[in-house]
């Protein structure tokens, strides 16, 4: 089966991905804040129960582990993949996961709520990913009895999330924004929509090779459909911008542009050591080539993929181990030299 | 001891490298060995420029600002029964403590969630099978008064016809319970 990382979608020379996570408590456990440890390990193991359920009634099969046994790298990996968040990856309290096998869907427990449930789709596809997500909700709720008021809706520990429990995002591609220096004017102007901009992993995280996430900012009063409808206008609106601008740098430089692309190309083609934040940045570059068909190659090739493939957590576990940044930034180099096509 | 890399810090640790049978021992402060080596002292990715906490002290302080010469006595002095959680708690935290928290926090939260959210009711998603108190009212009523209710509806709507057509429904229903009786 293949992952959402490695379909061919609409949008995604903008639009990376899309996702909608739902935020749910169980009414017989006290929120995160007031879990003693024991009652955490009940909740994880009364939540992984969920597995075989789900197997049954969804075409997908699911697996589920404890997160907060694994190694350090297995958990960087999962963060870098946006399997788990970094809040789960780093709590230290027993927390698990149950995850469809084509890593569409993932719900992590004992984060900041209970039961988090996430649905990862490639392109601009925000229905698809909350119909999946919303399945999953209704064959959870068959087992697990969900906090819920008619009047506050999904009880959530943090009042920002109240309500439908939901934050829908998109996972966006800026490069020609973010080099004119328009995003600080972005977050101001979707800000105003109710709207925010952060980095690839979240809250607090940095942006990494010009990649930016929207998400709605409040989750009660309004439906989840509008929510999504609200989210998605935005989001249409900004591919426009992003489409724009590349169009009006291409109509200034065409041939720097290309210039630049194809340099990128040899620098990570021969490189043999490159650093994570490099290799983004080139990374992002190529990208950015291939949308505007400044470069073409002998084949297909995911460049989405590659990115998250270079992380030090990502990297590190497909080596099998630990090793120090030195070693780290030649495997790096030699992962993205194989990886690469051929310019044609 | 200095860290042998920077010469600044302190080494707090020491860190052994084996590449190729060849043994190396550096003794390094935190920053180099989380920027040299495949340390990572600090937790992964966790570097949050605000947390939520400031957004609520904000919300507390507005509380407290408001409030008379004492303000802190102005804090509603509720306790959570399930689970212990003050109000003064949760304005400060920003966090619930369990979903009994919604309910005993019911007379200030109205102001807290629109503080926040812009809205203090939920319209969305309602999990299948849940009964609503509307809903238990409804259950509740006679065959005519709910077809009532659908005539009031079909005139919000300035649907005539259909509401026309209810008149004479709940016109003929009564006569049947009136010759019931």
């Amino acid at each position: 089966m293949l992952k959402w990382y490695e379909q061919n979608v609409p949008d995604s020379d903008v639009v990376i991905s899309s996702r909608i996570r739902l935020a749910r408590n169980l009414e017989s456990y006290p929120f995160s804040v007031k879990l003693q440890e024991d009652q955490a390990v009940k909740l994880v193991n009364e939540v992984k129960n969920l597995t075989p359920l789900l197997s049954e009634k969804d075409s997908r099969t699911y697996y589920a582990c404890n997160i907060s046994t694994l190694s350090d790298i297995d958990k960087s990996a999962m963060v870098e993949r946006h399997i788990v968040s970094p809040l789960l990856a780093s709590k230290e309290q027993t927390t698990g996961l149950i995850l469809s096998d084509d890593e569409t869907i993932s719900i992590m427990i004992n984060e900041e709520d209970h039961v988090r449930i996430q649905a990862i789709v490639g392109g601009l596809n925000l229905e698809q990913a909350y119909e999946l997500a919303d399945k999953v909700d209704d064959i959870a709720y068959e087992q697990l009895n969900f906090a819920y008021d008619e009047k506050y809706g999904y009880l959530t520990e943090c009042p920002t999330n109240a309500g439908t429990g939901m934050r829908a995002s998109c996972m966006m591609f800026l490069p020609a924004l973010s080099s004119a220096r328009l995003i600080q004017k972005l977050i101001e102007e979707v800000g105003k929509y109710g709207m925010t901009i952060r980095g690839i992993y979240g809250e607090g995280s940095k942006s990494l090779g010009s990649m930016y996430q929207i998400s709605n900012q409040k989750t009660l009063g309004n439906s989840e459909n509008e929510i999504i409808a609200n989210l998605k206008r935005i989001v249409a609106q900004v591919v426009k911008q992003e489409r724009k601008r590349r169009e009006y740098m291409l109509s200034l430089n065409a041939d720097e542009l290309q210039d630049q692309v194809y340099r990128t190309y040899g620098i990570l083609k021969y490189a043999r050591q490159i650093t994570s934040d490099d290799a983004m940045k080139f990374l992002s570059q190529l990208k950015f080539g291939v949308d505007c068909e400044l470069i073409k190659f002998d084949r297909e090739f995911n460049i989405h993929k590659l990115m998250m493939g270079v992380q030090p957590g990502s990297l590190q576990w497909a080596l099998g181990k630990n090793v120090g940044s030195t070693t780290r930034d030649q495997a790096r180099a030699e992962y993205i030299r194989k990886e690469l096509p051929t310019i044609i | 001891m200095l860290c042998e890399r920077c010469q600044k810090r302190d080494a707090k640790l020491l860190y052994t490298e084996i590449i190729n049978g060849i043994k190396k021992e550096q003794h390094l402060c935190e920053e180099c060995a989380t920027n040299y080596t495949s340390f990572q002292m600090e937790k992964p990715f966790l570097n949050s420029e605000f947390s939520l906490g400031d957004l609520f002290s904000t919300l507390f302080e507005n509380h407290l600002a408001t409030g008379s010469k004492n303000p802190v006595n102005n804090i509603p002095k509720i306790e959570c029964k399930s689970c212990g959680t003050t109000y003064g708690e949760f304005l400060q935290k920003g966090k619930f403590g369990c979903a009994a928290c919604y309910r005993s926090f019911h007379s200030q939260l109205g102001k807290t969630l629109k503080g926040i959210q812009g809205a203090e009711v939920h319209t969305g998603k309602r999990p299948k099978g849940f009964v609503t108190t509307t809903d238990r009212i409804l259950q509740d009523l006679s065959e005519t008064e709910k077809l009532s209710l659908k005539l009031q509806e079909a005139i919000e709507k300035e649907e005539f016809e259909e509401a026309a057509r209810l008149r004479d429904l709940i016109k003929e229903l009564k006569k049947e319970e009136i010759g019931n009786a």
